[in-house]
């Protein structure tokens, strides 16, 4: 047999050669040094070229695709609804909130505002404070705001317009009603 | 290979899960694949992600008398090939790759061949590999990828392409000496 083409050694190391060929490439392998160092030259290539480093995807990667290809297919009649379900949700906390509390809706936001009003009044020396420490703060601040954005962008494109109204309005409904009750306790505390 | 068509069928279906696992099964090999095509992590990502999605849009048109990865990956090599097109890549001349082809004579090993391979460690034999890879022609560093990162054989790869298995394995020894001979000039 005369020595071996190219062709031959890749075909030959890549096991594609009928058997008896093989053999016959294998006999010769055994006889001739020149073509015995061109096929581990090559099967060694091979090998480093098969376990090359893989590119892994990123966590949620998966998601992120999900997300891209579920929410393109939003109808613009499910933003409809998303409108809808959203003022259903807010009557509905306020008549929940008018039952349960006995309170009027509109008198617990203007008291919500007026406490801030003077927690932020009460707060203004520890403020000055940490507007000294703004540049540091806002740096921190920031990167925590990008990761929240981002966390926020995919929960919110696996979660349907609907279901994030509702949840918006049941966290705004809870927030009131925290605030209320801490209104209250103070002003029992005041007239005791 | 059932449990593909199983999937591609309960998507079709409305079970968005299933073509999540499609995506999970998938989305590896497509990155290896893209990535090593255009270089850049997240130019890959994203035409991954592009993929995914032309998939999902096109999967009414899935026969499933064909192998549903063979036929992933062809999208996959369409949309790279749209790619270059845009980006006017010279370096895919289809033309120019057909000619090379035809005119490849059996190549013999000659007889004072240097050891271009065995002068390197591993890892240092890796780092030249990806570099060289850039360096050829992006017909032939596909068919590289195909065969030898994503570990697909020659048929499977002749009809992603949709060309003869013999025209696959010519391609991919030329790709394999080409890298071999630019070892030794990349850095």
């Amino acid at each position: 047999m005369t020595c071996l083409s190219i062709e031959q050694i890749y075909l030959y190391i890549e096991k594609e050669l009928p058997s008896a060929k093989n053999r016959e490439i294998q006999k010769h392998l055994a006889d001739c040094p020149k073509c015995q160092k061109a096929v581990e030259e090559r099967k060694l290539l091979i090998e480093a070229a098969e376990s090359l480093p893989a590119w892994e995807t990123p966590l949620g990667f998966t998601q992120q695709v999900m997300a891209r290809i579920f929410q393109a297919r939003v109808s613009p009649l499910s933003w409809l609804g998303a409108v809808v379900s959203g003022f259903a949700s807010m009557i509905l906390a306020v008549v929940l909130f008018a039952l349960v509390t006995g309170q009027n809706f509109s008198d617990l936001l203007r008291g919500s505002y007026y406490t801030l009003l003077n927690a932020i009044k009460n707060l203004s020396p520890l403020l000055a404070k940490i507007l000294k420490l703004a540049p540091l703060l806002l740096k921190i601040l920031q990167q925590f705001g990008e990761f929240l954005v981002k966390g926020m962008t995919l929960l919110i494109s696996l979660i349907s317009p609907q279901v994030q109204i509702i949840i918006i309005t049941v966290v705004i409904v809870i927030i009131a009603s925290s605030i209320y009750g801490f209104r209250r306790k103070l002003f029992i505390g005041e007239k005791a | 290979m059932n449990e593909d068509k199983n999937l591609v069928e309960k998507t079709l279906q409305g079970e968005q899960k299933a073509f999540e696992m499609i995506i999970q099964k998938y989305q590896q090999p497509l990155l290896n694949y893209i990535g090593r095509m255009v270089g850049e992590r997240e130019l890959a990502l994203d035409f991954t992600q592009e993929v995914f999605i032309r998939t999902y849009s096109s999967l009414r048109s899935y026969k499933p008398q064909f192998k549903f990865s063979t036929w992933l990956y062809r999208i996959a090599s369409n949309f790279i090939i749209d790619y270059w097109r845009k980006k006017k890549i010279d370096t895919f001349s289809l033309d120019h790759q057909k000619k090379m082809d035809r005119d490849l004579p059996p190549i013999q090993v000659p007889a004072d061949e240097e050891s271009l391979v065995t002068k390197f460690e591993t890892s240092q034999l890796r780092g030249r590999i990806e570099r060289a890879l850039d360096r050829i022609p992006s017909s032939l560093r596909e068919v590289f990828v195909w065969r030898h990162i994503n570990e697909l054989s020659y048929e499977e790869i002749a009809e992603i392409k949709g060309l003869p298995t013999g025209t696959i394995k010519n391609r991919v020894f030329q790709a394999k000496e080409l890298i071999r001979n630019l070892l030794e000039e990349t850095p």
